[in-house]
């Protein structure tokens, strides 16, 4: 069996003394994309925290493509070729569009994949590029939102975590970051799509997990779940 | 007439003089918040260093730029050890890292007595700028508008570093979201380091550079220091542009102020920074609130 692209197993994970992720496994094979779902404070953008290396977990341990990389800073697990689109997007305000894709820039680490640079980013999101030398601040929240994809595709990543890419944008909008999420996935990216909604997810995922209060509660497919064999507002409450 | 104009030239040199300590300690403070108190202090070594290698006590003559940028490696090395080894494990705590640098300040200064003495160190003014350019009636120093030219540079070359190379922006990425700029692969912790040992070296650098004007004695670390604190509250730390401001027109004040009004000079001088406190805390170009 092929290597998981990513891979989370028995982690365990606090906030100071709250217990927030309970022996939480699960895995995203390479050039497959997940969906995570869950309502709020499941522990989706936990999930996200540890396997970046913002929190790291008291016990379990994350790989990506084989590679042990629980309690690493996140700088280094930029470097094992991990990218996030962080909840809430957290541009750098006080750049540039194109200073924020610059500072972000890494090598690929094979050469399999064309490296992302400024150009081809520009070329993907071409609002972007109108707006290259404009103070990041002063952007709207979808170009925001285009700006936070673009800032981590330039570490040239193999797996892409993106926490409610979504969240707060008109329904055009969303319908472009969906788009663009699909093409990605098309290229070989290993993407890991944390979102509130499902029918969102259901559209793009191959697999699903869903976490309820800090536990995976169920692992499966969009075409199962949409048969309606799991009880969905169980988990996910109404929508 | 001339008593005006002079007096304007020396503030305007002052002023540059000010502003080469300032910039570093606006960088510090503004960008990893660090109220660096030993900032008088890495002036006043650079200045005995300068002086020592211009002067030949380690029995060779140097250049005087060859020592200012010795000074300044050497001093920015020393900043470097002090942020590693100690203000590193103070994150965010500003009253301790008040107290750990005022401390490093008090070493500083008695290491200083211990090896220079007491008495007055002067550093000569580098050969090709000895003398004085006669413009109408009056006389200027040479040096002393060289230093204004020399404040210039140093400006700019900041303004390009921080604002026109990846560096620089890398920089201002980790103080707008520093977790964030981990998790993109910016390396906080030494960029962090970097921004403390290049505001320190610009220290010792201005101090070899005042070093012709003021002489260096015991005592000059705590002259100095204030000077820098008002200019950066004036100017509003972090920015380049509030350093320059802020540096002019406390040269100005200073200047004028003891040549108007000695007894009332100090007055004068921490006047603007008592309003600018009161009507606007992030001073006049800054960019947050300290």
């Amino acid at each position: 069996m092929a290597t998981n692209a990513l891979e989370l197993s028995h982690i365990d994970a606090y906030y100071g003394d709250s217990h927030v992720l309970h022996d939480v496994s699960f895995s995203c094979g390479e050039a497959r994309l997940l969906g995570l779902l869950g309502r709020n404070g499941a522990g989706k953008s936990t999930c996200m925290n540890v396997t970046i290396g913002l929190l790291a977990p008291r016990r379990g341990q994350v790989s990506i493509f084989g590679t042990p990389v629980a309690g690493l800073s996140p700088e280094q697990i930029s470097a094992q070729g991990v990218a996030l689109v962080p909840q809430g997007r957290r541009i750098f305000k006080s750049l540039t569009v194109r200073e924020n894709l610059v500072v972000a820039a890494q090598k690929p680490r094979d050469g399999k994949h064309a490296p992302w640079t400024t150009e081809t980013v520009f070329a993907m999101f071409p609002r972007l590029e109108e707006r290259r030398n404009q103070i990041a601040a002063h952007l709207s929240g979808g170009e925001q939102q285009m700006l936070a994809i673009g800032r981590a595709l330039m570490g040239n990543p193999r797996v892409l975590l993106m926490d409610e890419p979504s969240e707060g944008l008109a329904p055009q909008i969303v319908h472009e970051v969906m788009n663009t999420i699909r093409k990605l996935k098309e290229s070989g990216l290993s993407i890991v799509l944390v979102e509130q909604n499902p029918t969102l997810v259901f559209d793009v995922a191959d697999d699903i997990v869903i976490l309820n209060t800090g536990r995976v509660a169920v692992v499966s497919t969009p075409a199962a779940l949409q048969e309606g064999n799991v009880d969905l507002t169980q988990h996910l409450g109404v929508f | 007439m001339t008593f005006w104009l002079l007096l304007t030239v020396n503030s305007i040199t002052f002023g540059s003089l000010l502003f080469l300590l300032a910039a570093g300690f606006s960088l510090i403070f503004g960008l990893m918040r660090i109220p660096n108190l030993t900032h008088g202090s890495l002036f006043m070594l650079g200045a005995y260093f300068g002086a020592t290698f211009v002067g030949g006590m380690l029995g060779m003559m140097f250049n005087f730029w060859v020592a200012a940028v010795m000074a300044a490696l050497l001093v920015a090395a020393f900043g470097a050890v002090i942020e590693r080894l100690l203000l590193r494990r103070l994150p965010g705590q500003q009253m301790a890292q008040v107290l750990v640098t005022l401390g490093i300040s008090f070493i500083v200064a008695d290491f200083c007595l211990m090896v220079w003495g007491g008495d007055p160190v002067a550093v000569a003014t580098p050969d090709t700028l000895v003398g004085s350019v006669r413009l109408g009636p009056m006389i200027f120093p040479i040096y002393r508008i060289a230093v204004i030219g020399i404040a210039v540079v140093v400006a700019i070359a900041l303004w390009l570093l921080l604002d026109r190379t990846r560096l620089g922006a890398m920089i201002r990425a980790g103080v707008d979201d520093p977790d964030m700029a981990r998790v993109v692969g910016i390396r906080v912790s030494r960029l962090f380091t970097i921004v403390f040992a290049l505001g320190a070296g610009i220290a010792a650098f201005a101090g070899v550079i005042g070093g012709p004007i003021l002489t260096v004695y015991p005592g000059l670390d705590q002259y100095m220091l204030p000077l820098a604190l008002v200019v950066v509250i004036l100017g509003g730390s972090g920015s380049l542009l509030g350093s320059v401001v802020g540096s002019l027109i406390i040269g100005v004040l200073y200047n004028f102020g003891q040549a108007l009004l000695p007894e009332l000079a100090y007055f004068v001088l921490f006047l603007p920074m008592v309003l600018v406190l009161l009507l606007r805390p992030q001073g006049l170009f800054g960019r947050f609130i300290p």
